[in-house]
């Protein structure tokens, strides 16, 4: 395993009672990279985020996370992790919650510079349960890159965020992937997936193809991504 | 009203409750379990007190009176020497006992006896069927020595309470630490709950924080608004209900405490067996009450039906009741046995539930 990944997953294995929700995995991501997760719902994509950020350990194979073998309490802290659902304490405010996250990892400095850039410092004062669903979820960002982690972990970030706020996203995660975070994002949406400099599809826990949008696009025979993607998860089926 | 959609309404709660085994369990199961405890408790319960009898009467008719309290179906005698009574009483193998005085023949002839009555005290109307008993054998007295009225007038003392002491006295020191214990675990299973529930757990599991640091950091959390709490119901039972006293307020504070750590724990560790707030709810009926039931709050553990107290005797909470009571009642401090073992029991359980808490913070997420 080269130091240049920042999280290589070799041949993971995980089920759950008789669900096999990852089967024989094996995925390397570099480090400053943007990397897509691709599948379908039940597919495996947060299971597979779970086990990077140590929540749950893999039954075979193993999940190193710059260049530490999780789980391992020491990497948490260099791993910001954004849930499916906007986790957060609805009766505090906006800064309160980020704060909090903040102070969970060391690193309460940085609450204002996180709350700019999810543009949220105007709102910092509002309690979370008074907020939009599109303004949670930028709280909950908020909250996953306060302490500057070295790993971001997006579980479908961008649901319920409307679409100018998406490309605000997507260009705040270029930059910080540019100043060399490293960022896995799972989705369902194939407009967000160009976006990521490589893609993972997975579909009943297994990882079908891997590549660049574009490597994507010749294995599948389209020029469209999400065809492109349908081709190749027909073939899963059949295996 | 379209009786077709009222149908729809009433199909889709009983379909919901055909899911939640739980919840049909508790609407079923609980109320027999409550009912039989408590039938099985007021029924079952030895109601005739222990008494004893101290006749040190020179003359013939002590022996009478004596003979009479030993037949009355209100209370149970021993014959006992005067002067280890207190202790007897202390130690709780007597409520009562009756000292009939050297000189009660002659003052039986001179129409005015004095009998003492020696009562524990510490619990509200035990003097009724020993007072009763006494009564009863004061009209046989009365029989024997014919053609005299005999006035009765007993020399009654209190080891504990006093004339003044009241069932708000007995039940309000127990309920001062229930109430506290109560609130607190309410509140923290349903806040731990909501942790799960929002996804927050989940994401303070991703963080670099320790399952031990989330629990402690809950367990003081929830002890300042315990302690919060627990000032102002002392300060009202005390300064305005004006329950009775007899201990230091430093020691009942403490006991609240002790109580509302476990509250907490104990909140923590039964919200893993929760997936909703309802079902943390359902755990006052199942855990909660037959608690009260059993701690001795409402009946004294020692009347209790002999297989009932060996339940209560495992129950924190028949500890925590214990200690309250020793401390408000009877003035108990911490060289007293009883206060001792009632506080060591306490704690022993705080340390088990903070265990428990912990342990199931893994489980819950796995």
């Amino acid at each position: 395993m080269s130091e240049s990944f920042a999280v290589s997953v070799e041949d993971v294995s995980r089920s759950f009672g008789r669900l096999k929700a990852l089967d024989g995995v094996t995925l390397r991501v570099r480090k400053g990279e943007i990397y897509g997760l691709l599948g379908p719902n039940g597919a495996g994509k947060t299971t597979l985020i779970r086990l990077v950020c140590g929540l749950l350990e893999a039954q075979s194979g193993t999940v190193n996370v710059l260049g530490q073998r999780m789980p391992q309490v020491a990497v948490l802290r260099r791993i910001g992790y954004m849930t499916q659902q906007a986790a957060l304490y609805p009766a505090l405010s906006v800064e309160e919650n980020v704060r909090f996250f903040a102070a969970i990892n060391g690193a309460e400095d940085g609450v204002k510079e996180a709350l700019q850039l999810v543009q949220l410092y105007d709102r910092r004062t509002s309690v979370v349960q008074t907020l939009s669903g599109g303004m949670r979820q930028r709280c909950s960002l908020a909250c996953a890159l306060v302490h500057r982690p070295d790993l971001l972990l997006l579980d479908e970030p961008t649901v319920g965020v409307d679409p100018q706020l998406r490309v605000q996203f997507w260009e705040s995660f270029r930059q910080m992937a540019a100043s060399g975070t490293t960022i896995i994002v799972s989705s369902h949406v194939m407009d967000e997936a160009d976006r990521c400099q490589r893609l993972g599809l997975i579909q009943y826990g297994r990882l079908l193809a891997e590549g660049t949008p574009a490597e994507i696009r010749a294995m599948g025979g389209s020029q469209n991504l999400e065809e492109a993607f349908l081709a190749l998860a027909g073939t899963g089926t059949d295996s | 009203m379209s009786g077709h959609r009222v149908a729809a309404i009433t199909r889709r709660l009983l379909q919901g409750f055909r899911r939640d085994r739980r919840t049909l369990a508790l609407l079923f199961v609980a109320p027999i379990v409550i009912l039989g405890l408590l039938g099985y408790l007021m029924r079952g319960s030895s109601s005739a007190p222990e008494v004893g009898i101290a006749n040190q009467d020179s003359g013939p008719l002590g022996a009478i009176v004596a003979d009479g309290l030993r037949s009355s179906s209100h209370i149970k005698t021993t014959d006992i020497d005067a002067t280890s009574g207190d202790a007897r009483l202390k130690d709780g193998t007597l409520v009562a006992y009756i000292v009939l005085p050297p000189d009660f023949s002659q003052q039986a002839q001179s129409g005015n006896v004095a009998p003492e009555v020696h009562l524990e005290g510490s619990q509200p109307g035990e003097e009724t069927p020993v007072v009763q008993a006494l009564q009863l054998s004061m009209i046989t007295l009365a029989l024997k020595v014919a053609g005299r009225t005999v006035n009765f007038q007993p020399k009654t003392t209190y080891l504990y309470g006093g004339p003044d002491y009241d069932t708000l006295d007995y039940f309000g020191a127990a309920f001062i630490g229930l109430i506290v214990f109560f609130l607190v675990f309410v509140i923290t299973i349903v806040s731990f709950l909501n942790e799960r529930t929002q996804g927050t757990l989940e994401r303070l599991m991703a963080s670099p924080l320790r399952r031990g640091e989330i629990v402690v950091g809950y367990m003081l959390g929830f002890t300042v608004l315990a302690v919060i709490q627990s000032i102002e119901v002392l300060v009202f039972a005390l300064a305005v209900l004006r329950i009775h006293n007899q201990g230091s307020v430093l020691l009942i504070f403490g006991m609240e405490a002790l109580m509302a750590i476990a509250a907490v724990n104990l909140g923590i560790f039964l919200s893993m067996f929760a997936r909703s707030e309802f079902q943390a709810v359902q755990f006052i009926p199942l855990a909660i009450v037959p608690q009260v039931l059993l701690s001795g709050v409402i009946f004294p553990v020692s009347t209790e039906p002999a297989a009932l107290q060996w339940l209560s005797n495992v129950l924190p909470l028949t500890y925590a009741v214990n200690g309250m009571r020793d401390v408000m009642v009877k003035g108990a401090d911490l060289t007293s046995s009883s206060l001792q073992l009632d506080l060591g029991v306490v704690a022993g359980f705080v340390i088990l539930f903070i265990a428990a808490g912990t342990a199931t913070l893994r489980r819950r997420l796995a």
